[in-house]
């Protein structure tokens, strides 16, 4: 069912065309906007790359944690000493 | 051809001279049009919104290549950013009433419309964004259902839905302006 009539498009259509003729693009517009890309092209890098660091820098300091908790003692793997070590190998069969 | 610009700042790779010819060409072909296409839905700063639109294009330059596909793109992002512009002028308008000057230059301003072409975009502009959005494209950019179907982002279905609501409104309005 359609109760538009044809005489409404038409208008509708005339009138759009006459406002977008009225809307002219500035001469500069490349250039402004361009300069616009450029510089927040720019500045998503150095976020990133900051970010970047940010995390290598974290992650660098929580091993170096990590690893400054390791007790300080002799491993659980090799509980005897090399002298004691020796002392059993001569002494078996 | 080259273009006559300033020398940029950063040293360019090759995707980044490609990408660069690449926008600049879509700028030529398209700025202009789609410059219309943000104020003729309504957008405050139209200049804007386009560029912002041109940077977005420009971010993801190595998705979009092929210049039919970079056009419907620059289309549906016009779209979306003028709604969401739209959506948030109305809200600090409803919170700050009082202080907001009551508009700025239109486009129709600058043009010579007769009154009953004045009264048609005033009506246009109160219809719901969808419907604006579904005609302005139907009516002035001359595109199929599924061309904005693509441009706004939902079904031909709803596209039609949209377009015969927004042209019913305007023609009711109008007849009860007379």
């Amino acid at each position: 069912m359609n109760t538009v009539p044809d005489d409404m498009e038409r208008r509708l259509r005339e009138t759009l065309d006459t406002v977008a003729s009225g809307v002219h693009p500035a001469r500069d517009a490349y250039r402004t906007a361009r300069g616009d890309w450029l510089r927040r092209e720019r500045k998503r890098r150095v976020v990133l790359a900051l970010l970047v660091a940010i995390v290598f820098t974290v992650a660098v300091l929580i091993g170096l944690w990590v690893l400054n908790q390791a007790p300080t003692g002799t491993g659980a793997i090799f509980t005897e000493s090399p002298s004691s070590q020796g002392a059993a190998g001569h002494g078996s069969p | 051809m080259r273009r006559t610009e300033p020398r940029p700042q950063i040293p360019l790779s090759d995707g980044d001279v490609d990408r660069e010819a690449g926008v600049a060409r879509l700028f030529d072909l398209h700025y202009p049009s789609m410059l219309r296409l943000a104020a003729l839905l309504g957008a405050d700063d139209p200049e804007n919104v386009v560029a912002e639109a041109y940077y977005q294009i420009y971010r993801k330059w190595r998705k979009v290549r092929d210049p039919g596909s970079a056009e419907a793109y620059l289309r549906s992002t016009i779209c979306n950013l003028t709604r969401m512009r739209i959506r948030h002028l109305q809200v600090v308008r409803r919170n700050t009433e009082a202080l907001l000057p009551e508009s700025v230059a239109s486009p129709e301003d600058s043009v010579l419309l007769h009154d009953d072409q004045r009264a048609l975009i005033g009506i246009l502009r109160e219809l719901p964004a969808r419907q604006r959005e579904a005609l302005v494209l139907r009516y002035w950019q001359g595109l199929k259902e599924t061309e904005i179907a693509n441009a706004m982002g939902i079904s031909p279905g709803s596209v039609k839905t949209h377009a015969a609501r927004g042209m019913a409104a305007l023609t009711q309005r109008m007849e009860a302006r007379r």
